[in-house]
């Protein structure tokens, strides 16, 4: 009641504006100017990379031979891109690909948040030695030839769930988990447990609805992690039928798998009756091809990503916050 | 927030449940990371794969398989691992704390923004990506735009980058900066944000210049974060980013720029040399524990942080 009564006569200056007050120097200003001249190239740099790569995808092979391209593809074609999506191993490595970042990440989360629940009660018995079991390996870490030893053994070489079970467990992620957890209001879980809820219908009812946000930041990571999984692939996998994504992209760069991608695409009805129909059979080059490969390995993440950002930011937030 | 009757809620129920949610987190730990670690005995072992788990059936040897500690060639090796990973960090340690501290005092939001969208994505490609794209603007061909440019400014011979051994460690740095920049600076500007805006206003009415205020203010804040970094990068100068390595390496300069890592994977895997790799893994192993436990301790005595 007693603010109404003093009007001030001047609009109120916001804090921010405030502080502009204080004088900047000629060199603050001029810094300023360059923060923003540097972040401008810092983009560039990075854009103009994936820039060039889609414009070479889109030039004739032939073409893009003779002389460089800079800034825009010169002679436009989507044949690359039509000889490399008909190109039955790069097909069935998008679905390897997809399923066992799907299958991974969601067998990761669940994985993860059932231990990381059962482990927020503090009065678990064996808690603290369940955790020091857990935190071991960080330290004392088996070696390349050990894991591959152990991993073959246990009869993973040339199988899907290679891709899927090792990443199971997280302790990090775990923890992360657990602390998000521990935010969670106790009267929830107590008002269901005078219901007669047992743990598992509170795990699923209650705790996975509101552990959402970090649900999917840790989907999204395992989702990113496997996607970008060479390792694994070149491990433990030399079945055709089982490569990712990343290994085919690896042999197309590396090795003439390019040549090899050309000529078993030939033998596609949909190529056969372009080369029908055109006059000549022009067929691309070699690096246009890796582009195109490069552009279908690498740009489905790229598109995904900026849509989970507000998660892995959060994400990260909680665990910088928390270290 | 708990409270202390936070931590009896359930208490009395059946714990059977508990446990069972803990069983395949135990599960794959057993699997991946203990049977792994009590597997390095294959170091002390002239291990045949066809023998048995563990390296039962196999011969006992002892230390015979650590016979590299002696031999040149394993020095060079490891020489070249700990000289690439502390030029890395050297560079691309405060690299991302450097660009936090400039996109902090970006003024306009949306700007801001954006740059910080565009720089997350060299993180989001693969290694096998970043080579291809490094290969792709080095390479000698007529499409290689840095030698265009090289062409354009007047000199006349073609360089071929990628196969002259000198420049391998130059271009490994360079990678690691342009993938990982942007990404490491969600860490720092999540701490930045937990400074209290009063302490700049203070020491701005005070008179401190930007860079006085960044100086005494937000470094000294941003501390913790990154000791407990430095203490994971630290820690690693052992080891090396398999991927990375393996990606940028080519036939020609491979025998000069093999590390540790790439080492056994070559030996071990491919050439199934496992008692080998197995002693090296496990010596590479110890020394990277000792390092960790060192530059703990060291950190916490400086900065009053640590991991353990």
């Amino acid at each position: 009641m007693m603010q109404r009564r003093f009007k001030l006569s001047k609009p109120q200056i916001s804090k921010r504006k405030a502080m502009s007050f204080i004088a900047k120097t000629p060199g603050e200003q001029v810094f300023d100017i360059a923060n923003v001249f540097i972040m401008a190239v810092l983009c560039l740099l990075t854009i103009y990379p994936f820039w060039y790569v889609t414009i070479m995808a889109l030039n004739n092979g032939q073409d893009a031979a003779t002389s460089p391209i800079w800034l825009w593809p010169r002679k436009f074609t989507l044949d690359n891109f039509i000889y490399v999506l008909q190109y039955k191993s790069l097909q069935q490595a998008y679905v390897v690909t997809i399923l066992r970042c799907v299958i991974g990440a969601i067998l990761s989360v669940f994985v993860n948040m059932l231990a990381a629940y059962a482990l927020s009660k503090r009065f678990l018995p064996g808690r603290k030695a369940i955790l020091y079991f857990f935190m071991m390996p960080m330290f004392i870490g088996g070696s390349i030839i050990s894991y591959y030893v152990v991993l073959v053994k246990l009869g993973l070489r040339n199988n899907f769930l290679v891709y899927v079970l090792p990443g199971a467990f997280a302790f990090f992620t775990m923890v992360l988990m657990r602390t998000y957890m521990e935010g969670i209001p106790n009267e929830i879980e107590e008002s269901a447990m005078l219901d007669g809820a047992s743990y598992l219908s509170i795990f699923i009812r209650i705790i996975l609805p509101l552990c959402k946000p970090v649900m999917a930041a840790f989907a999204f990571f395992a989702i990113v992690g496997g996607w970008l999984d060479l390792y694994t692939n070149l491990l433990f996998v030399t079945k055709r039928e089982l490569f990712t994504l990343q290994y085919i992209l690896y042999m197309v760069i590396k090795s003439s798998e390019a040549r090899n991608l050309v000529d078993t695409a030939m033998n596609s009805e949909l190529i056969k009756r372009m080369i029908n129909e055109r006059m000549k059979a022009e067929l691309p080059t070699p690096e246009v091809i890796k582009m195109a490969v490069m552009v279908v390995v690498t740009f489905p993440l790229l598109f995904i990503y900026p849509f989970f950002q507000k998660y892995f930011v959060h994400g990260m937030m909680v665990g910088a916050i928390k270290a | 927030m708990i409270t202390t009757k936070s931590v009896k809620v359930g208490k009395n129920r059946k714990l059977y449940s508990l446990y069972l949610f803990l069983l395949p987190s135990i599960l794959v730990t057993l699997l991946f990371s203990y049977l792994p670690m009590f597997s390095n005995y294959i170091a002390f072992l002239n291990y045949k794969f066809s023998n048995g788990w563990m390296g039962l059936g196999s011969p006992f040897v002892g230390l015979k398989n650590f016979s590299f500690i002696s031999k040149q060639w394993f020095w060079e090796i490891a020489g070249r691992t700990v000289l690439y990973s502390s030029t890395t960090l050297l560079f691309s340690f405060p690299a991302p704390l450097i660009l936090a501290l400039l996109l902090n005092e970006i003024k306009n939001k949306t700007y801001k923004r954006v740059v910080q969208t565009v720089s997350y994505i060299p993180h989001f490609i693969s290694w096998v990506t970043v080579s291809g794209l490094f290969y792709l603007f080095l390479t000698v061909d007529s499409s290689g735009i840095v030698n265009n440019v090289l062409a354009l400014m007047g000199f006349t011979d073609r360089v071929s980058f990628m196969q002259k051994p000198e420049l391998f460690l130059p271009f490994l740095v360079l990678s690691q900066m342009w993938k990982e920049i942007g990404w490491g600076t969600i860490l720092y500007l999540a701490a930045l944000t937990t400074i209290n805006p009063e302490l700049y206003e203070a020491a701005s009415i005070d008179g401190a210049s930007r860079m006085k205020r960044v100086w005494h203010i937000t470094l000294p804040s941003l501390l913790p974060t990154t000791s407990i970094l430095l203490i994971f990068s630290l820690g690693h100068l052992f080891g090396s980013n398999f991927d990375q390595v393996f990606n940028m390496q080519n036939s020609v300069i491979r025998q000069y720029t093999d590390t540790i890592d790439i080492f056994n994977y070559y030996n071990g895997v491919q050439n199934q040399q496992y008692s080998l790799s197995a002693a090296v893994g496990l010596f590479q192993g110890l020394i990277t524990f000792v390092l960790i436990m060192v530059t703990n301790h060291v950190t916490k005595r400086v900065s009053d942080t640590g991991i353990i």
